[in-house]
């Protein structure tokens, strides 16, 4: 895609247990990614079975969506923390490519 | 996009990193190298559960963090990365052995079922042929001890520089008690505004008892936690691929202050981990080499105790046998094989497994239904039951929903004894998850299990028509805190404390005389005096502005779903939470309600109540099926667990009507209240044998109001299971306040969804406190608090033992322990549910939380369909009967 009013960046979403949230929202930081938007209690169907979404007592128990979008710069920053993250810890990670009309939002 | 990430310090600020380069990292370089560390932290702090603060203490599994691994896997890592013991030691299961608490046979099936069929042959030793599992059980029994566990991973400082690791543990310590402080300290740390680190940074350079190079070369050092800390790591020479390691060693040396950042990272978020290790390393930089020289080579590490082979192992189980004729070198090597399928180091997995048996089987054994003329022998009897607690049949005087707390089986089952009384177990928040103010004002406090975040809130209101008296109470309590304030800050004072004690020594020191000496005197007298200046003023919750309708429509539903009443509504439904009255007690949020967050339940019983007996709501409960009588009220409760007084609350929303079965209730409730008290003096030190069951509760009662009582009430000790079903279960059975008991419908709750709330919620609030005494038992040094008399209350968030070291995690050794007698028994929880197995599974399956709390051995699970059904035992193998070999058939 090629439009003059769209800038091309980079959308990390990001699926982890909500113990890890944490960890990856400090990686995002170090990264030097400006934002995120998360999403909670999300449910789905993976190698290790289905996941039930919310739990009525217990939202430690659930899993939850953020999803950054960044610049090249800040790219490699986020694999390099978000690899071994996931290499460990019960998650998955989706890249994409990704157009927005304010990049100067995620600089 | 939402949420903009904020940061103190700029980024384009940080100097080089890597001395060793030939030129400065760029930009994306160093976000990459800091986003690697944030994982390596992270990864790092798994081992590391956080650490609540005094005033909500949370009883956590300390291991929480390692729950995905298999529960010896996670106790053996721990073991050599923080160093803690994660079970008893051989020798004291030797010791249970030895006082028959564990048996042969116990022994045996934990064996099998650690290693199933490799057991099913014998061995011939000296002609004589020997069973496989015998063999092992001689191993276990007899065969040198294992060496006890050993932190393996060390910081630099601790193998070059002894000193100098506990220069680094005292600086952290004092950096800690200072930034962390909520409010105890006069003189609040400077700079707090730049994080733990840049705080450090700027105050280190004028800190004389760092060494003066040490100072001069802080200001060089990066300002930015993430950097500084890159930057000492390098310096260091520590290659990025052990990064993770080594900042847990740095972790391990104070975990308990280490903890607590990670809960305030995680809850408050005004510190972070990554500034508390940079401290920790920059410092470990700065006192090995204070004026820059290259750090000293890293020594290999230090031999380690080896465990017995398998060979002298061999040899020890022949002597231990008694062998007369010569053991062939054949048969030797087939033993030593057989012993290999059991390391030493994981021997005690079997103790521990055997040790667990006993109370599970038993337990079990009682909730099968027997005959009646069996049962009635038991009741005649009373060896396990109380008697005269036959099933209520007809409406029931008054039901009491109680908190599954274990301390409520007592006031239940005393209850039930005097009459036609149901009693049911719920979660004490009963459901309410709010942020709450009351009406003197102050910070709003969650009323919840902290696995949830509650997003109502909700303010107390003075009751219509009593606006004056809650105005006098909220004047009088504001008088009584200025007051204190002031007192404490005299003391806090340079000069103040001379001033105070001419002042005040007149009269300060009687009354210190008559808390010492006539505590319950004293605390009546301050009580009254309290009442007097601020008395208690008639309060509402306005829960129709804190809970939308539908909001409270779904909570009322969901409430009395969860624990099966659905139907059989006495007069008077009283929802009874709990608190605890302690005096002079850091640990006096650790007996409250865990359900409520390590708050009393009388708030959650008053909203619960209020919301039940709204007329919308049960219109919408009667749509929904619930039929709740229209002359059924529902009330609120609080049950005080160290004096076991029972009171009213809201007494004034009680109508007119119901005041009568009120106080027939509530003389009941006295009567059970003494007889609970009578029962737990029976195991409470120093109290002796009371004459009475009235000296007995004057006894308890005493105990809450001595300030010097370190032995207050038992709290949760001894728990070892969580029973889910109808009370006829267990009705007319003493369970030694040992099992947490859930009410359960299987019948009313086809789609199993409050089934799955109960073993996502409940259970694992219960598998926290049971794993918290458990590892507070087993480690009282680093996993529990140790002993409350040198306890020293720091910085409003905790406890040291004496003036330094680490903040102290984990309940005190007079929780679970008398000198070295152990009254809390370390097992893990068993389970018990009856439900539909396949019920079950289909809730497992979609929760992976479930998965490996069971499937990785923290919990057990045995289950049932239904009364007459046999127990079944959870295993990897799907369901087996709970006596799966002849050595468990008792």
């Amino acid at each position: 895609m090629n439009r003059p009013d769209l800038t091309h960046m980079t959308k990390v979403e990001v699926v982890v247990g909500a113990a890890d949230v944490a960890a990856v929202r400090g990686v995002f930081e170090a990264a030097g990614a400006t934002g995120f938007t998360s999403v909670s209690a999300v449910s789905g169907l993976g190698h290790g079975g289905y996941h039930q979404g919310r739990l009525l007592f217990n939202q430690q128990g659930a899993l939850e969506l953020l999803i950054t979008v960044v610049g090249d710069d800040a790219l490699d920053g986020l694999i390099a923390g978000l690899g071994p993250l996931l290499q460990e810890r019960p998650g998955v990670m989706f890249v994409s490519d990704t157009y927005v009309s304010r990049p100067e939002y995620f600089a | 996009m939402t949420s903009p990430i904020a940061s103190v310090i700029p980024e384009t600020s940080a100097p080089r990193l890597a001395r060793t380069r030939d030129r400065p990292a760029s930009l994306p370089q160093r976000r990459s190298e800091r986003a690697r560390l944030r994982t390596d932290v992270a990864l790092a702090t798994e081992v590391l559960a956080p650490v609540w603060p005094l005033q909500q203490f949370i009883a956590i599994n300390p291991l929480g963090g390692l729950e995905g691994r298999a529960f010896e896997d996670a106790v053996l890592a721990t073991e050599s990365t923080l160093g803690i013991r994660g079970t008893l030691d051989e020798a004291s299961y030797r010791r249970e052995y030895a006082r028959g608490r564990i048996s042969d046979a116990e022994l045996r099936s934990a064996l099998r079922r650690r290693l199933s069929s490799s057991l099913d042959r014998t061995l011939v030793l000296g002609g004589q042929r020997w069973d496989a599992a015998d063999l092992l059980r001689v191993d276990l029994v007899h065969g040198t001890p294992a060496p006890a566990a050993r932190r393996e991973s060390r910081t630099l400082a601790e193998r070059t520089a002894p000193a100098v690791a506990e220069a680094i543990d005292r600086q952290t310590t004092k950096w800690c008690a200072a930034f962390l402080d909520r409010g105890q300290a006069t003189w609040v740390m400077p700079g707090r505004e730049l994080g733990l680190f840049g705080a450090w940074r700027r105050l280190a350079r004028a800190d004389r008892s760092l060494p003066a190079a040490a100072r001069q070369r802080v200001s060089g050092i990066p300002e930015r936690g993430e950097d500084a800390l890159l930057w000492a790591l390098d310096e260091l020479r520590i290659p990025a691929v052990e990064h993770r390691g080594y900042l847990q060693a740095h972790l391990a040396c104070l975990p308990g202050w280490a903890g607590h950042v990670r809960w305030r990272a995680e809850h408050t978020g005004d510190v972070d981990i990554v500034d508390y290790l940079a401290v920790r390393v920059v410092l470990e930089r700065l006192l090995l080499s204070p004026a820059g020289a290259d750090p000293a080579p890293i020594p290999p590490p230090a031999p380690v105790e080896r465990a017995p082979d398998t060979a002298s192992r061999a040899r020890h189980v022949v002597a231990a046998l008694g062998a007369t004729a010569e053991v062939s070198s054949d048969e030797r090597r087939a033993l030593a094989a057989l012993l290999d399928l059991l390391p030493v180091e994981t021997r005690r997995f079997v103790w521990l497994e055997a040790y667990e048996a006993r109370f599970r089987n038993d337990l079990l054994a009682d909730l099968t239904p027997r005959p009646e003329s069996s049962r009635d022998d038991d009741l005649r009897d009373g060896q396990r039951a109380t008697g005269g607690a036959e099933p209520v049949v007809e409406r029931p005087a008054a039901q009491l929903v109680c908190c599954i707390d274990t301390r409520s089986e007592l006031l239940r089952r005393h209850l039930e004894a005097l009459g036609p009384y149901e009693t049911l177990g719920f979660a004490g928040f009963f459901a309410v998850a709010v942020r709450f103010q009351s009406l003197a004002g102050g910070a709003a406090t969650s009323r919840c299990p902290v696995l949830i975040e509650p997003s109502n809130e909700l303010r107390e209101h003075a009751a219509s028509g009593h606006e004056r008296g809650a105005a006098r109470r909220i004047s009088g309590l504001r008088a009584i805190d200025g007051a204190e304030r002031s007192f404490h800050a005299a003391k806090d004072d340079l000069f103040g404390p001379f001033a105070l004690a001419e002042a005040s020594g007149w009269l300060t020191g009687p009354a210190a005389a008559a808390r010492t000496f006539a505590s319950a005197g004293y605390a009546r007298a301050r009580a009254s005096i309290r009442q007097h200046v601020a008395p208690e003023a008639l309060t509402d919750l306005p829960v129709e502005e804190a809970f939308t309708f539908d909001e409270r429509t779904l909570l009322a539903e969901v409430a009395l779903r969860m624990m099966g009443l659905t139907e059989g509504f006495g007069r008077l439904v009283v929802l009874c939470g709990h608190g605890s009255t302690t005096e002079n007690n850091p640990y006096a949020s650790a007996l409250q309600c865990g359900a409520c967050g390590g708050h009393p339940g009388d708030l959650n019983a008053r909203i619960a109540a209020a919301i039940l007996n709204g007329a919308g709501v049960r219109e919408h409960l009667d749509a929904a099926g619930i039929e709740i009588p229209v002359d059924t009220w529902f009330v609120a409760a609080e049950h005080d667990t160290t004096s076991d007084r029972i009171r009213l609350l809201d007494r004034h929303l009680l109508p007119n009507s119901h005041a009568g079965a009120w106080d027939a209730l509530a003389a009941d409730l006295d009567r059970a209240g003494t007889a609970s008290s009578a029962e737990r003096c029976a195991s409470l030190p120093g109290a002796g044998t009371p004459r009475s069951a009235s000296a007995a509760v004057r006894h308890t009662r005493a105990r809450g109001s001595d300030w010097a009582q370190v032995y207050p009430e038992w709290g949760l000790a001894g728990n070892a299971a969580f029973i889910v079903g109808p009370r006829e279960l267990t009705r007319g059975l003493d369970l030694g306040g040992r099992a947490f008991l859930h009410s359960y419908d299987a019948d009313g709750d086809p789609s199993g969804a409050s089934l799955e709330t109960i073993l996502t919620a409940p259970l694992v609030v219960a598998e926290w406190i049971n794993l918290q005494y458990y590892f507070s038992t087993v480690d009282p040094d680093l996993f529990g608090a140790g002993t409350k008399t040198i306890h020293n209350v720091v910085g409003g968030i905790g406890v040291l033992s004496g003036p330094g070291g680490d903040l102290r995690r984990g309940l005190p050794w007079q929780s679970v322990a008398i000198g070295d007698q152990l009254v809390h028994e370390p097992v893990r929880l068993l389970a018990a549910v009856q439900a539909p197995t396949a019920r079950i599974d289909a809730i497992v399956d979609r929760n992976p939380l479930l998965q490996d709390l069971i499937g990785n051995g923290w919990i057990s699970l045995a289950a049932r369909g239904q009364a007459s059904d046999p127990w079944l035992r959870h295993t990897s193998r799907g369901w087996m009967p709970w006596t799966t070999t002849n050595d468990e058939a008792r």
